[in-house]
């Protein structure tokens, strides 16, 4: 076991883990934050995506061993976050979400997006989001709700 | 008249002895020309023969995955398409949402079967090793390829036997880490050594390249 120094949603935060634990069991099993989702658990689906050091990153593959001193930020943290607020709106506001299980994954990958590129195109969309897996086929609503926040943060 | 017919005696030793040292020398210096030209020969060859050690190299999965002519990597060892529809993106560091940095860190992740090394991205297109039917280029087009500066980052005989010593994602090739199902990723032909003895070697041959057959 080893303990962590972590950075999270701004706040210092300490865990004693096991050097490969992932991040997401990290963040759901020792500090309790369970917005983030466990999905495939091999980086394949994207439910677990937070931003470390403002990438989206799959926390189900990431040890803690090799976070750092990146810091991380969750679904907790996009109500307060500029563009995190508009994306859960349109969201809303678009209907997006069905069963919703992937859904923090899936906003955190569009504020990604859009924060590094403002105005995105079908296929940027399509290949930025290509990661994030919705077994409610909601992708229709995804996009039209990503290119409205797109409209709404110019 | 004695000492003239000394005299002239000695002219002519003098003589006899110049001609056969110079064909001595001459003699020498053709039998030298041969034995150049096998060394020119001998260090060609030992270049080709290196370089395809070389290419072994490149040419395992190890390495070709991220060599693609492809809008995509290539994972595994029957280097198939990457999952999670990952594309090669601008830069060859994917896209906002889907970066190589996503899943790859800084270094190997045993715990989770994901390879890690510094700055994970895919080869130019430029360094492309396969076509785009993923089909392995010859020796001879991956030759051209890498000793093509326009192609290579303009790498010479020395840059590129720097980048095979040096660079972390040729260095992670040979210390590949576990895979998802917690075995060891098969390993390049060679040892790292044994590739940059082999780089080396064909450097100092000049680079030569295979003709295509």
């Amino acid at each position: 076991m080893e303990t962590y120094k972590l950075t999270v949603n701004g706040q210092p935060r300490e865990v004693t883990v096991d050097p490969g634990t992932p991040l997401l069991w990290v963040l759901r099993e020792e500090l309790k934050m369970t917005g983030t989702k466990y999905g495939c658990g091999i980086g394949a689906c994207g439910a677990c995506t937070v931003h470390l050091d403002g990438v989206a990153t799959r926390s189900c593959v990431v040890p803690v061993s090799l976070v750092g001193n990146r810091p991380i930020v969750t679904i907790e943290a996009m109500a307060e976050d500029p563009v995190g607020r508009v994306v859960q709106d349109v969201w809303v506001s678009h209907d997006v979400v069905q069963c919703g299980y992937c859904h923090s994954g899936q906003i955190m990958a569009a504020v990604a997006l859009l924060k590094s590129m403002p105005k995105p195109t079908d296929t940027d969309i399509e290949e930025s989001m290509g990661g994030n897996l919705c077994r409610c086929g909601t992708y229709v609503r995804i996009r039209e709700a990503i290119k409205a926040a797109s409209l709404q943060l110019r | 008249m004695q000492a003239n017919n000394i005299m002239l005696r000695a002219i002519l030793f003098i003589l006899i002895v110049c001609v056969w040292s110079a064909s001595t020398l001459t003699g020498a210096a053709s039998r030298d020309e041969p034995q150049k030209t096998n060394a020119g020969g001998s260090i060609r060859a030992e270049g080709l023969a290196a370089w395809q050690q070389v290419y072994a190299v490149l040419t395992h999965p190890r390495c070709i995955n991220c060599h693609t002519a492809t809008d995509y990597p290539q994972q595994g060892d029957d280097r198939h398409r990457h999952f999670a529809n990952v594309v090669r993106g601008p830069t060859g560091e994917g896209v906002p949402g889907q970066q190589c940095v996503t899943c790859h860190q800084e270094a190997n992740a045993d715990s989770t079967g994901v390879p890690g090394a510094h700055d994970w991205h895919l080869a130019p297109l430029s360094m492309q090793w396969q076509d785009p039917n993923d089909k392995i280029l010859s020796s001879t087009d991956v030759c051209k390829a890498v000793t093509d500066r326009s192609k290579n980052n303009n790498l010479d005989s020395a840059g590129l036997l720097k980048h095979h010593s040096e660079e972390p994602l040729v260095l992670w090739a040979f210390r590949p880490g576990r895979g998802i199902d917690g075995s060891m990723r098969t390993l390049p032909p060679l040892t790292h050594e044994q590739f940059v003895a082999a780089t080396r070697t064909w450097a100092e041959a000049g680079t030569p390249c295979p003709q295509n057959p």
